[in-house]
């Protein structure tokens, strides 16, 4: 069961552990979910193995925000650096669907500058890809989450979005109040893949609040929602509770297939002739150092040792704003309008790129933990701003942070409960990012207060993770080519949000699956020559419109031809 | 050093600004997996299974400092330390761990350990047996960052990172409770009904409206007043648990 009115038809279709299939993919999240789809819908044999569960989301999800930590990547990781990272519930998935369970659904594209940051100014890497080339997954993405935004979005690369636009909750109307005072544009209600109108199977929004704790609704996207059952009705097997733990490979340098534990922690394998590994920013690193073995002995894919390398987060500093009059920021998508007005760079202010101003909404839990540290608050004084709950909004940085080398994913000493190193992750800013963060969290202050707020207050705090096996021309100095194959493994891919060579300031859901969607046409089009080539076409194929799950088209605005 | 015990406030069933409003009469249009996780911290209050008596003793003295209860009335008060108790128990990670912590059972158990040396430097008594003011005070040079006591202590563990595990865990049990929605006004769990009125902090028809009134912590109080947790400027706190954007 998925959302209130959505189901999938059981049984799906079993392949054989000795059953040589034609992908196994690792991870069915976010990317994992689209490729998944993609790859069983064009005919191929495909197995997708998650670490957690297959979601049943009317019994499994909860409209509760203590009782919602099981959609995370809870188990251990260790966290460190001169700026360590939350990880956990900030950042991570876990089950059928992935981070997309609990993203809080804006999806904003990456600008064209963001493909070209080393040249035009001169600081990160350039993508091996321009923004012309994503361009086309971008709008088929956006009519297949779908998105719900304005008719005209003037940033970037102006466009316009398949949904309108949803209404404005409290902490959007602080935003566009703030920003109008200081003659700042703004986009109101969207773009969010949270369904402001009814779509073939799936309700609109109800205005809950809880898009973070996975939508009962089915009205937010998450690929288990939008993607999967497609790939399930076409042919695809997903096995959940399946944790992968290490990647074989063959005599002639190609991986023959994944060991994995099982729903009941027994070892088992699958054979493929294609592995793609879509585990995110810590896990996908993690899994391919774990299966370090001879002739790869610093792990798989990196012979470059930029594995692990370049983890970017994005600067969220919330800032908080006590109002006189009741605010309520619990009701409407927390995810609600936003400003990309300081994305590129300026000159002016003394540090490179730039950043966004986004609502948040945080639940009483998450508030006060963030008055923890904004006010130091404890004690009666907690009890006290508690009681002013409602008197508060909350609006957002999120701002660019470069890619650094010493920024990373390594084997911690410590191993999970079945027996393999965990994730070490290390975090520095550096000079540019704390000129950004600086600069920007002011601004966001000013912003609040421009709204009326009589006392502003800010968390520091940092949101999404990607990079760690970043894509590149250039086999020494990155993991993946610009279609997500290992320059080392010909048979052997990443795709997710860790090739990402840079991050922008846009939330990077959208990119991913429109990366995946990318991945896969390129799969597609080269047949069955992936599973025995040694190279690769390396030419961009024509894109798939015909592969889009059932409902795409002919609603919403048309906007494709 | 404050000695003197504060004036309690008066005990109420229902302290905040919204009387009336109960998130529980609302039950009825909850969905049901909902309603039974959210029925059962009020109704199935687990047991303390991870603390030995003695540190369920001192850790429930802790709790009630971390967040005083002390103008609930009896029927009212919300059992933070057996929330906290079934999340070691049940070994419940947060999906991570500080460079250099010990894991988060360690990390309580040197703690309150630190509390209790802390109490004897300041007042030569155990914690349990100090007024409110001076627990407060005890717990006020974690917050601060200068602990009088257990140097050997906050060597294996930084002092700030367990005041924040200690906070973060006290208000994620305290504000997952449904009276403590009550006390807030928050409209709780919303589905399948959800929310129509956006905009202007409007009430729902099932909300109330909020109805002000003079409040101030017990005179006294240490944790009443604002100031940054200690050393703020030498460390990078990054204790933000909950995903927002």
């Amino acid at each position: 069961m998925l959302g209130a009115t959505q189901h999938i038809e059981l049984p799906m279709r079993r392949y054989g552990n000795s059953e040589q299939v034609d992908y196994c993919i690792v991870g069915i999240g976010a990317a994992g979910g689209v490729l998944l789809q993609r790859l069983a819908r064009a005919g191929f044999s495909v197995v997708g193995l998650e670490a957690g569960p297959f979601w049943d989301t009317e019994r499994d999800w909860v409209s509760d925000e203590a009782s919602s930590y099981n959609l995370y990547w809870n188990e251990l990781r260790i966290t460190g650096g001169e700026d360590p990272l939350a990880l956990g519930a900030n950042n991570s998935g876990r089950g059928v669907g992935g981070g997309s369970v609990h993203w809080a659904g804006f999806t904003p594209r990456l600008h064209p500058s963001d493909f070209r940051i080393r040249s035009e100014d001169g600081v990160g890497v350039d993508w091996p890809i321009s923004y012309e080339e994503l361009k086309p997954y971008y709008e088929l993405l956006e009519k297949e989450i779908p998105v719900s935004g304005p008719a005209y979005f003037p940033w970037g690369d102006p466009h316009g979005y398949p949904y309108g636009p949803h209404p404005m909750g409290a902490c959007g109307d602080i935003l566009i109040n703030g920003c109008t005072k200081l003659g700042i544009r703004v986009s109101i209600g969207g773009p969010v893949a949270i369904l402001a109108g009814s779509h073939a199977d799936r309700p609109h929004c109800i205005y809950r609040g809880f898009c973070i704790q996975g939508c009962k609704v089915g009205a937010k996207q998450s690929t288990l929602i939008s993607h999967v059952p497609d790939a399930l009705e076409h042919g695809a097997e997903i096995r959940d509770h399946c944790m992968v733990s290490r990647i074989h490979m063959g005599k002639d340098r190609r991986a023959t297939g994944v060991a994995y534990f099982d729903s009941k922690g027994r070892e088992a394998e699958q054979k493929a002739k294609v592995i793609i590994v879509c585990g995110y920013a810590i896990e996908t690193p993690r899994l391919l150092l774990n299966s370090a073995c001879r002739g790869h002995e610093a792990g798989l894919a990196n012979s470059s040792g930029t594995l692990g390398r370049y983890l970017m987060a994005q600067a969220g500093n919330v800032v908080l704003g006590r109002f006189k009059e009741l605010v309520r920021m619990y009701k409407a998508p927390p995810a609600n309008a936003l400003t990309e007005e300081f994305y590129e760079t300026d000159p002016k202010r003394g540090f490179a790129r730039g950043f966004a101003v986004q609502t948040v909404g945080p639940l009483p839990i998450s508030f006060a933990r963030q008055m923890m540290v904004a006010k130091g608050a404890w004690g009666w004084g907690m009890r006290q701003i508690m009681m002013d709950y409602n008197h508060w909004g909350a609006i957002a940085l999120l701002g660019e942070i470069l890619p650094w080398e010493d920024n990373r994913v390594e084997l911690a000493t410590e191993n999970d409960r079945n027996g393999i190193p965990v994730a070490k992750v290390t975090f520095n800013l550096h000079d540019n990012d704390k000129k950004m963060i600086e600069y920007g969290k002011n601004k966001v202050m000013e912003i609040m207060h421009a709204a009326g707020a009589e006392e502003v207050v800010q968390e520091a705090r940092y949101a999404h993770l990607v990079g760690g096996a970043r894509m590149g021309n250039d086999p020494g100095t990155s993991v993946v080519d610009k279609f997500g194959r290992t320059h080392d493994i010909p048979n052997l891919f990443v795709c997710d949000g860790s090739v990402m060579p840079t991050q922008g300031s846009a939330n990077p859901g959208l990119t991913i699956q429109a990366l995946a969607a990318r991945t896969a046409d390129y799969l597609i089009s080269q047949r069955s020559e992936t599973f025995t080539k040694s190279t690769g076409n390396t030419k961009q194929p024509p894109i798939r419109y015909d592969l889009s799950p059932p409902g795409t088209w002919g609603k919403g605005v048309p906007r494709l031809t | 050093m404050p000695s003197r015990g504060m004036k309690p406030l008066a005990q109420r069933a229902q302290p905040g600004y919204y009387p009336g409003f109960s998130t529980l009469s609302q039950k009825d249009y909850w969905d049901q997996a909902t309603r039974t996780i959210v029925l059962a911290r009020v109704e199935k209050i687990p047991p303390i299974r991870f603390f030995s008596p003695e540190e369920g003793q001192l850790m429930t003295a802790v709790c009630n400092r971390i967040l005083p209860q002390d103008d609930r009335d009896e029927f009212h008060k919300i059992p933070t330390v057996n929330y906290i108790d079934e999340r070691l128990y049940e070994n419940r990670l947060d999906g991570y761990r500080f460079e250099g912590m010990p894991d988060d059972q360690e990390a309580y158990r040197l703690g309150l350990r630190g509390i209790a040396e802390i109490a004897q430097q300041m007042y030569r008594k155990p914690f349990i047996d100090l007024d409110p003011v001076e627990q407060e005070s005890v717990l006020k040079t974690l917050h601060d960052g200068a602990p009088p006591a257990g140097h050997e202590i906050w060597q294996r563990m930084l002092v700030h990172r367990f005041w924040f595990l200690l906070v973060q865990d006290v208000v994620g049990a305290y504000y997952a409770h449904p009276y403590a929605w009550d006390e807030i006004g928050f409209g709780g769990p919303a589905y399948p009904r959800g929310y129509m009125r956006l905009e202007g902090g409007e009430p729902e028809p099932w909300e109330v409206d909020e109805r002000r009134y003079e409040w101030a912590a017990p005179p006294g109080s240490p944790s009443a007043e604002f100031t940054s947790v200690g050393a703020s400027a030498q460390h990078k706190g990054s204790p933000g648990q909950g995903g927002t954007h």
